[in-house]
């Protein structure tokens, strides 16, 4: 461990971005920036049904060789995407680049046109003509996984990808317990809606023989070795480069169709072609998140303590498995941490990875975690109800307290360290539920109803290699690797796997370096994104960056520092003892020598160098795992007052707090960046983002204008208060914080709603909690009440 | 579609340009791909995300809703052209301080937005800044630290002319 102050430049200060600069000047340089001589655009055909047989593409005699279908990706031996999961029962999926004789969503790629302008494409595309023999439609999973469903993969005897059971028998406790809670809850799908769509520009680089593919991606070593089997193409014949990204949340976390045909083509054609996503697209061909549906039934005690949880889940996977996260994880995710920040003893739940006629899910920032904790929340809040007490006062009951920690839960995930309950006390003072209370009680003037309501997660992040390994997905992680090298004037280049996109790892992995070597920001280069320059990296997802990539910075940094300290002694002709590395010199007593001048000792004057200097010199490469394989666990609670207006079911948010713990923070500035981020993100769950679809498959929403994302005024000026307890696994005591804020607000919000319900009796358990949703529950409620009578 | 192509006469961050152009490219597409003018982003080409915004004749506008052939004989400017603006430069200043940018894609929209709530609305608080910049989207920040950079802005130019 080392020192951590919040002064200067190093871990703990709020210092700015280095990356801002060119960004706030229009000097970034996105996918879609970069123009190539010669460059050709792409654009592409896509069905416009949900499930079909292909019986004919006619391609106008002009336009032969401008488009290219399956059929020439195959002779040039191109494969499917296949992300098999090893775990018994996954049933395997081939995903072909463009569409093999049969399409199973709308927006699927059929065809890409070649032109030189991106509207010309275009237009070429739509002058293709795609003959569709329609087939019946999966648009619904618990339709899909009836008898006698019709079957999105042919040879699949169901449409279920995997199901998963964990946990054991619960009858004891079902037949026992004085409070039983069920629920039907559910999520709808969701775009990710990074504002940069995703794009690609590939060439074939005839100097070093290698396919260069740009692409806006998270993970560009993972982009690699899909692209290699896809391709089959050796992967030291591939370079993957993410250049600025602008944005990502998930959706650039997978190898994608388009990089592979664009790859390919830019290898026919010998020339650099480009691909962007339009907006379109991306709502259409890219509604690949979030839909969950939840069976759960709750077991406590009079008290509201919790004696088990029993849940039968289901996630729309869509029609393919995605490489390299598969179609499983998500709800393999869900049957795994169910059960949040809490300690009861029993638990049973059974998770199906349903496989429909919509895009394949990927995981969005929370990943299982959002649904999960709308589930569970609304649970701890009807338990509440049950019993007659507070739902803070039921969470207090329930979570594990902190002379627990470290804790292994009911489903033996290893909580590191943190005050659960206490996150809980703060949120009830920050939000002065009180007051609230005392609002309610008297009504609001304009017939509003004022709710209440709160949500406590916890977060593991930075996963470890079993449990990638327990999945046996394409991509397991393990040692992470960060180069660090001094410049020969006296600078550091840092060159890490991972990818930033937001995160402003350019400045915080330099407060680290800063932090082990006193090398002023300035001075301290991150070269990322990149298979040409940096080690090997599973990417950026999962809140793993800053734990994983910071904690092999800092590594690195130490052994660089060993280095510098021993050549620095000898040209000061020091003993080894107490020479230190401080403010970027190395001292012995009243000598000091710089590390500018040990630099130029090693790169220039190596006659001046001691015999027996480590020839590694001043570049080290140096591999890092938490002290723990279990990750680390963030958590928070967070607290909203709303307004519900029960004749036209609007909600305003009054008040959002969240009191959150994420170890030591590196920078507190982009902590809270991520904070504001993630729950601005969660309010869109809550409140706004849904891709319906009809019977057909079809969907409904294709623009800004009916698919709705939260702006300005949709979003709170949330207020955040820290609460720091290291991890005790992690250099510094860092834990991951980059998914939490897009966790709990759907939870937190519906609590809210449902406590403003409460005088009129009824609930809301779907998300989004639409103006709609909630009329329909008052009218239900009412409809009800004249049935009885 | 050269057949097609019109002739226009602009004015793009204070230079004189001469081109022809199709008449349905639009003025986002006109500035980056043949001005290569690339700090203008596109976000979702049917005018609602606003990260496209830039100015016409001095007024914030949609640069992928507007042909580039309706710009005969305006003048454009892009972020690229407010390197030297006064109150650009305040609000360059204001958003790095405050993380009023992420990934910085929405970021020159932000600007050209904001810089033009700073000048029309020195009055405003902070729900007159929401309202205000409720055209342009961010998917990162959560809005946070840009109502705050505006704000800091705001209040820095009132109490300078105060």
């Amino acid at each position: 461990m080392g020192e951590v102050s919040t002064a200067g430049s190093g871990v703990g200060a709020r210092v700015r971005r280095k990356e801002d600069d060119r960004l706030l000047r229009g000097r970034g340089r996105f996918v879609g920036d970069i123009a190539l001589v010669g460059m050709k655009e792409l654009a592409f055909v896509r069905s416009p049904v949900a499930h079909a047989t292909i019986t004919g593409i006619e391609i106008p005699e002009e336009h032969r060789g401008a488009v290219l279908t399956w059929a020439d990706l195959a002779a040039g031996g191109v494969k499917p995407i296949r992300a098999v999961s090893g775990l018994p029962g996954f049933k395997v999926s081939e995903q072909p680049a463009l569409a093999d004789g049969k399409v199973r969503f709308v927006g699927e790629p059929v065809a890409v046109c070649v032109a030189a302008t991106r509207a010309e494409a275009e237009d070429i595309a739509a002058s293709v003509f795609v003959d569709y023999a329609e087939l019946p439609v999966n648009s619904d999973m618990l339709e899909a996984v009836k008898p006698g469903a019709p079957r999105v993969h042919d040879h699949w005897p169901d449409n279920v990808f995997l199901e998963t059971n964990v946990g054991g028998n619960i009858a004891e406790i079902a037949a026992t317990a004085p409070v039983k809670v069920s629920r039907t809850i559910r999520t709808a799908r969701q775009c990710m809606v990074p504002l940069e769509g995703k794009g690609v520009v590939a060439h074939w680089d005839r100097h070093v023989e290698q396919l260069v593919l740009t692409t806006s991606t998270q993970m560009p070593h993972i982009v690699r070795a899909g692209l290699s089997e896809c391709l089959d193409l050796d992967q030291g014949l591939i370079r993957v480069v993410a250049p600025d990204v602008g944005g990502g949340f998930g959706w650039k976390g997978l190898l994608q169709p388009e990089e592979i045909v664009a790859a390919w083509i830019a290898m026919r054609l010998d020339r650099p072609v480009r691909w962007t996503e339009d907006r379109r697209e991306h709502l259409v061909a890219a509604a690949n998140a979030r839909e969950h549906h939840y069976e759960i039934t709750a077991y406590a005690d009079a008290r509201g303590r919790l004696l088990g949880i029993e849940a039968d889940a289901w996630v729309d996977a869509g029609a393919y498995s995605v490489y390299p996260f598969s179609a499983c994880l998500e709800a393999a995710q869900v049957g795994s941490i169910l059960p949040g920040p809490y300690d009861f003893a029993h638990y049973r739940c059974r998770t199906f990875s349903v496989c429909t006629n919509k895009p394949p899910i990927v995981p969005y920032r929370g990943v299982a975690r959002t649904g999960v904790c709308f589930a569970m929340e609304q649970m701890i809040d009807a338990v509440a109800d049950a019993v007659g007490r507070e739902p803070w006062q039921v969470r207090l009951e329930n979570l594990v307290p902190p002379e627990k920690m470290p804790f292994d839960n009911v489903t033996k995930k290893h909580f590191d360290s943190g005050d659960y309950p206490e996150s809980v006390r703060r949120a009830v003072a920050a939000i002065e539920l009180d007051g609230w209370r005392a609002r309610q009680k008297a009504g609001e003037v304009d017939g509003r109803l004022i709710g209440v309501g709160f949500a406590t997660y916890c977060e593991q992040s930075a996963h470890g290699t079993a449990v990638y390994h327990g999945w046996g997905i394409p991509m397991v992680p393990g040692h992470e690797q960060a180069q660090a090298r001094i410049t020969p004037d006296g600078g550091l280049e840092l060159r890490v796997g991972v990818q930033s996109h937001g995160q402003s790892m350019e400045t915080t992995f330099a407060q680290v370096a800063h932090e082990v070597l006193g090398i002023p920001l300035e001075k301290i280069k991150l070269v990322h994104g990149d298979t040409g320059l940096t080690p090997y990296s599973t990417g950026t997802w999962g809140s793993r960056s800053m734990v994983m990539a910071g904690g092999a910075v800092a590594t690195a940094c130490r052994t660089l520092a060993e280095r510098l300290r021993k050549i620095g002694a000898h040209l000061m002709q020091a003993g080894p003892e107490g020479v230190l590395l401080e403010g970027g010199s190395v001292k012995a007593g009243a000598a000091a020598v710089t590390i500018r001048e040990i630099a130029h000792t090693w790169y220039r004057a190596p006659q001046l160098l001691p015999a027996d200097v480590d020839r590694g010199g001043l570049e080290v490469t140096a591999g890092y795992k938490p002290g723990s394989d279990h990750g680390t666990f963030s958590y928070a609670t967070h607290a909203v007052a709303v307004a519900v207006d029960p004749e036209i079911g609007q909600v305003e948010i009054l008040d959002y707090v969240v009191v959150e713990d994420a170890g030591t923070m590196v920078n507190p500035m982009v902590v809270d960046g991520q904070i504001y981020g993630g729950v601005a993100q969660g309010v869109g769950t809550a409140l706004y983002e849904r891709m319906p679809y009809d019977a057909e498959g079809q969907p409904l929403a294709s623009t800004f204008a009916d698919y709705l994302i939260p702006g300005f005024t949709e979003v709170p000026h949330v207020r955040i208060i820290h609460m720091l307890t290291p991890s005790p696994y992690t250099e510094f005591g860092v834990k991951g914080i980059g998914e939490g804020g897009a966790i709990a607000p759907p939870a937190a919000i519906c609590n809210a709603i449902n406590d403003a319900l409460k005088p009129l009796g009824v609930i809301v358990t779907n998300a989004p909690m639409t103006p709609e949703v909630i009329l329909g529950a008052i009218a239900g409620q009412q409809d009800a009440g004249r049935g009885a009578a | 579609m050269s057949a097609h192509a019109k002739s226009i006469s602009l004015t793009v961050n204070g230079a004189r340009v001469e081109a022809s152009v199709p008449p349905r490219q639009h003025l986002g597409d006109f500035l980056r791909e043949r001005e290569l003018l690339t700090g203008t982003h596109l976000g979702c080409e049917h005018g609602v995300c606003g990260a496209c915004t830039i100015l016409i004749d001095g007024e914030p506008a949609r640069s992928c809703i507007t042909f580039a052939v309706a710009c005969d004989g305006r003048s454009i400017t892009t972020v690229e052209g407010l390197d030297d603006d006064p109150v650009a430069t305040e609000l360059r200043e204001a958003f790095a301080a405050e993380h009023g940018l992420q990934c910085g894609f929405c970021t020159p929209g932000m600007l050209v937005a904001a810089r033009d709530v700073v000048l029309r609305r020195p009055d405003a608080d902070n729900p007159a800044i929401r309202t205000a910049m409720s055209g342009n989207l961010c998917r990162c920040t959560g809005y946070v630290g840009i109502v705050n950079a505006i704000r800091r802005v705001i209040d820095a130019r009132n109490t300078n002319a105060g």
